[in-house]
């Protein structure tokens, strides 16, 4: 980088006089931005007869891009300024600088110390304010509750419905299919979205203890709710009896009681005892065997 | 915040008529997009003669596996070397003999998509003969013209979406299962996988979508295939990792390309501020 | 310096700078901005690519406010879109849908703002990157340090938020996603969580909230933050690279006026250009396609944007492990998705005060370093990038197992044992590289805790060496 390093054509002399080199790159800058403004009227034509998505990005693409070319072509060979050297001031003040604002700072400080009455009613009226004010947070929402811990199922003996409403019977589902199913009348919970499976007689499913009675017609209930970070655990397959999270792949057992297999869930999928009511309808005799959803710090008191 | 149909939709009850689609249709699906066509009965001769193709055809490219009689073979381990095709169906042949999935050379590996090993004739045969081995499904009569599109995306996305993902692309499923891309699935090829459950995939009957549901369901997947793309190169529609890739191998080159361009240096003159 | 021509006092840009001046005295101060030196090395305009993304996102997105409607009212689609018609959905994405198809040059301006979105945060992580393998972030710029990762994290918070805005199947699950997180966090996760989202998931008002802090309140946040880093760059001057003439008490390079403004206000144009063809030609995020938010759907790869894809990847390696004692739990997703955000950000943040303690390195710097000269610093970054790329792949594994067949289950084993030990071995091969294009430059580095074995003529700081000899005066002397 030293004067030897100069040789490269100059675009202009001076102020006024162009080079042959300077001449091209002027015609380039120039034509960069009669582009631009071609562009920029192709964009109009295009909005007005209709719009097109692709012609209208590419359009504006060409026109600002003309116009940033140009401009950065005038700029690399018409504006030669590089090399100018500019010295840092300290940062720092000087000591002189501190101990003159300490002294005009202390002045002003003590005079408003003096009324020791006002400094401490007036901290304690904007301490007082600022926790008021805190206050109305509470307002964005409610107290969490049991709602975390309860689905609409636990009013015991619920009809489980399709999302359009229409009861189930065990025989809707074929062998190795499965329905997603809600509490009738909310069919657009979050936390109860119900996996209906009816597993195949040879797949070995193995009731947990305790729920041998919970399923019907080899149909058995989950919630579809991933306990990891609540996706709707809606891949199911069949051969392998397995279901997955497209989320975090996360994989639940359907065979042994939906048990995590695979991935970051560490909790079973909560199991809905099932039963079917007079007119052969499938209901759940009860909530979950445990909330439905992810983990939160007080789940199981 | 859901996205459900609003006008009333059918219960999804099969329909008589689904029962008693003659067993040879299966010819004229196999052309792709046309509908199935309702036989006249009493064909009787030459329903035989194509029996007797399909056994013939059975014998040699199937029994291997599937073992003569069609119960399935085990191997001397006692691990199945090929599933009973006992209540498979005509679906379940159809399915797989125009997918090209079967037959397979490696019983160990996922079937996959490929050129088909018969001719259409062929096949309709292989079905017919299928489907006399036990209680299957029979093909469905897929229709999906004049098929409500929008009621079919209601349904994939209720029922499929979770597997062949959104856009139709396919998924993966665990221990290297997938579940493949539609954009090559027929209209009575997408009936048959449903109502059959190929594989992986769960079975889904005429009661929980129903023969109609059906067409409208064919009738998205079919969208699907070539979907509007408004926004242009659609860059495989699979969200936000494709658009990861070009975000970084596509934006920041050329953002970077435009730094470099304007960084590099002419020659330098130095002066004093 | 005027050409001839009308007498200045005539023309109007004359008169009214006149004006101001009269009334603001401003002419000292704007004569000093124009002569303002900016050093021309090319990387030194990454950080400038973030800033001009930035103006595109508010453009493209005051436009895209004037049509979309954030409320979660039920209505029915009667629009444009075939295969949404007569379909039931929220308000909101009825009217991005509607802005999509139906407003004229609507999804393109969506799409330059997401595209806009995802570069904004690229050009910040490479900026970032810049700052830190250079060393710029040492005395006295920790400030500015910590206002860069502050917007760094803004910038992430608010793609996110946009991202969740729209009601579409996607961003509803990745809502989802959230609100179990924030569910997750010990003692205060259920209250957190409720007063979020206005209640239990999906809550009836996170989307007119999150809209208001979309659009509002993280811009103006972000604008406030950016104003402030730029005035502090101006006041503390910039940093350069080493070189002949170049030394600690000065700048060199080219004065704001006009040549770099010409160059600013260029880049800016070009940045726009492409945003634009992006948002023109690669069709981003079809929410058309993915459908409105049902909580008992999803679909296969649903994924983040790539700047939240880490934290994904890090909530899909992590093994199965809770904490569950005298009845309470720590659930699985506070690891990943708080825990390891927390240490991400504090170690960033403290990063400037963290080297200067172990280096025992406190005097001012205006040098910057070439990363080969800190084997030690620049190791710890590339393994710290090779940690974050395996958590993004780790957030893309089921769509590399559909992509290349492979098994999901095995990449994410994989993962679990890479994201430990590829950063290890980038590290070691990065420290390696360092000393061995340093051995070739016969410059010593300072890889070492202290600073001792660097000579004391090439030490900064402590006012051991004269201002006149610089470390990297000699280091890159060719």
């Amino acid at each position: 980088m030293t004067d030897a390093d100069n040789e490269e054509p100059r675009a202009a002399v001076g102020a006024q006089v162009l080079t042959p080199r300077g001449v091209q790159v002027e015609r380039r800058a120039a034509a960069s931005f009669v582009v631009a403004l071609l562009a920029a009227v192709g964009l109009a034509v295009v909005y007005w007869q209709g719009g097109q998505p692709q012609l209208e990005g590419v359009l504006l693409g060409v026109a600002l891009g003309g116009i940033g070319t140009g401009i950065v072509l005038w700029a690399k060979h018409f504006m030669h300024d590089d090399g100018v050297v500019e010295d840092r001031s300290p940062l720092t003040s000087t000591s002189d600088e501190v101990a003159a604002f300490a002294q005009d700072f202390q002045a002003g400080e003590s005079t408003l110390r003096s009324r020791r009455v006002l400094v401490a009613t007036a901290g304690g009226a904007c301490a007082a304010l600022g926790v008021a004010l805190l206050f109305p947070v509470r307002s964005l929402g409610p107290r969490p509750g049991r709602g975390l811990k309860r689905t609409a199922f636990d009013r015991g003996r619920v009809r489980v419905v399709r999302e359009d409403g229409s009861p189930v019977r065990p025989a809707d589902i074929e062998p190795g299919g499965f329905l997603t199913v809600f509490p009738e009348g909310h069919t657009d919970s979050a936390d109860a979205p119900t996996l209906l499976i009816r597993f195949r007689d040879d797949q070995g499913f193995e009731p947990r203890p305790g729920r041998r009675g919970w399923t019907v017609d080899n149909l058995v209930a989950y919630s579809k709710i991933c306990t990891h970070a609540g996706c709707p655990v809606g891949l199911y397959q069949t051969e392998l009896g397995l279901l997955l999270c497209p989320c975090h792949q996360s994989t639940f057992d359907v065979m042994d009681g939906a048990r995590p297999v695979f991935g970051p869930a560490a909790r079973s999928l909560p199991q809905l005892p099932l039963a079917v009511d007079g007119e052969g309808h499938v209901i759940a005799t009860g909530d979950f065997s445990s909330p439905t959803g992810p983990g939160f710090w007080d789940r199981d008191r | 915040m859901t996205g459900r149909l609003a006008r009333d939709r059918a219960p999804g009850r099969a329909r008589g008529w689904l029962r008693r689609v003659v067993v040879a249709t299966p010819v004229v699906v196999a052309l792709g997009v046309t509908p199935l066509v309702q036989r006249p009965g009493g064909d009787d001769a030459r329903q035989e003669d194509l029996l007797a193709q399909g056994r013939r055809l059975y014998q040699t490219g199937c029994s291997s596996c599937h073992g003569p009689d069609g119960r399935g073979v085990e191997t001397d381990d006692g691990s199945t070397r090929g599933p009973t095709l006992a209540n498979a169906g005509e679906a379940a042949a159809y399915y797989y003999l125009s997918t090209g999935r079967m037959p397979l050379a490696n019983t160990e590996e996922q079937p996959v998509r490929k050129e088909p090993a018969y001719d259409d004739e062929e096949i309709a045969a292989l079905v017919a003969y299928v489907g006399t081995l036990g209680e299957g499904p029979r093909v469905p009569n897929v229709d999906v013209d004049g098929a409500d599109v929008a009621a079919g995306g209601e349904l994939y996305r209720d029922n499929c979406q979770a597997c062949h993902s959104a856009s139709g692309s396919g998924g993966a499923l665990n221990y290297g299962r997938a579940a493949p891309r539609l954009s090559d699935a027929q209209p009575a090829e997408i009936g048959s996988a449903v109502r059959v459950g190929p594989g992986q995939m769960p079975v889904f009957g005429p009661e929980v979508i129903g023969a109609d549901e059906l067409d409208d369901l064919a009738a998205y997947v079919v969208y699907l295939r070539d979907p509007a793309d408004p926004g242009g190169i659609p860059i495989g529609r699979t969200g936000p990792i494709p658009e990861g890739f070009v975000a970084w191998l596509v934006g920041v080159p050329a953002l970077l390309g435009v730094v470099a361009w304007i960084g590099s240096r002419l020659p330098i003159r130095r002066r004093r501020a | 310096m005027s050409a001839p021509g009308p007498r200045p006092e005539r023309l109007l840009t004359h008169r009214l700078a006149r004006w101001v001046d009269a009334r603001l005295g401003a002419a000292k101060l704007a004569r000093t901005t124009l002569n303002k030196v900016f050093p021309d090395h090319w990387s030194f305009m990454i950080g400038e690519l973030g800033l001009y993304c930035f103006i595109v996102l508010v453009l493209t997105g005051v436009y895209l406010t004037f049509f979309f409607d954030p409320s979660t009212t039920e209505v029915v689609y009667r629009g444009s879109y075939e295969p949404l018609q007569g379909v039931t959905m929220s308000q909101a994405f009825r009217s991005a849908l509607e802005l999509s198809f139906d407003v004229r040059a609507g999804l393109v301006m969506r799409q330059i703002h997401h595209w806009a979105a995802l570069l904004f945060l690229a050009s910040l992580v490479v900026h970032l990157g810049r700052v830190f393998f250079t060393g710029a972030f040492r005395r006295p710029r920790e400030l500015n340090w910590l206002i860069g990762c502050t917007l760094l994290v803004l910038a992430l918070l608010n793609g996110l938020f946009g991202y969740s805005l729209l009601d579409d199947q996607l961003s509803g699950t990745g809502l989802r996603i959230v609100y179990s997180i924030t569910l997750s966090i010990p003692l205060v996760g259920t209250w957190l969580a409720s007063l979020l989202f206005g209640g239990e998931f999906p809550g009836p008002d996170i989307i007119e909230r999150l809209y208001v802090i979309h659009i509002l309140l993280v811009p103006a946040a972000i604008a406030v933050l950016l104003s402030a880093h730029l005035a502090i760059v101006v006041r503390q001057k910039h940093t350069q690279f080493p070189g002949p003439g170049r030394r600690e008490g000065n700048v060199v390079g080219e004065r704001l006026w006009p040549t770099y403004a010409a160059k600013a206000v260029g880049l800016l144009f070009l940045t726009a250009a492409v945003l634009s063809f992006l948002g023109g030609v690669f069709q981003i995020n079809p929410i058309w396609i993915y459908g409105p938010f049902d909580p008992a759907e999803v679909s296969a790869a649903s994924q983040p944007d790539w700047y939240v894809g880490w934290l994904d990847g890090a909530l899909r390696i992590m093994p199965g492990w809770e904490i569950r004692a005298f009845g309470f739990e720590v659930p699985n997703p506070f690891f990943p998705g708080v825990l390891l955000a927390g240490v991400t950000f504090g170690l960033l943040f403290a990063w400037p005060f963290l080297e200067a303690r172990v280096t025992g390195d406190r005097a001012e710097h205006h040098l910057l370093d070439r990363p080969r000269q800190r084997p030690v610093r620049t190791a710890l970054g590339a393994a710290t990038a090779a940690f974050y790329l395996v958590l993004f792949l780790g957030g893309a594994a089921d769509v590399l197992a559909a992509t290349f067949g492979l098994s999901v289950n095995a990449i994410l084993w994989t993962f679990r044992f890479l994201v430990l030990l590829l950063p290890v071995a980038a590290g070691w091969v990065t420290y390696r590289l360092c000393k061995e294009l340093s051995a070739r430059d016969g410059v010593p580095t300072a890889s070492r805790v202290t600073m001792g074995e660097i000579p004391g003529r090439l030490r900064r700081g402590d006012g051991a060496a004269g201002d006149d000899v610089d470390a990297a005066e000699v280091g890159a002397g060719r």
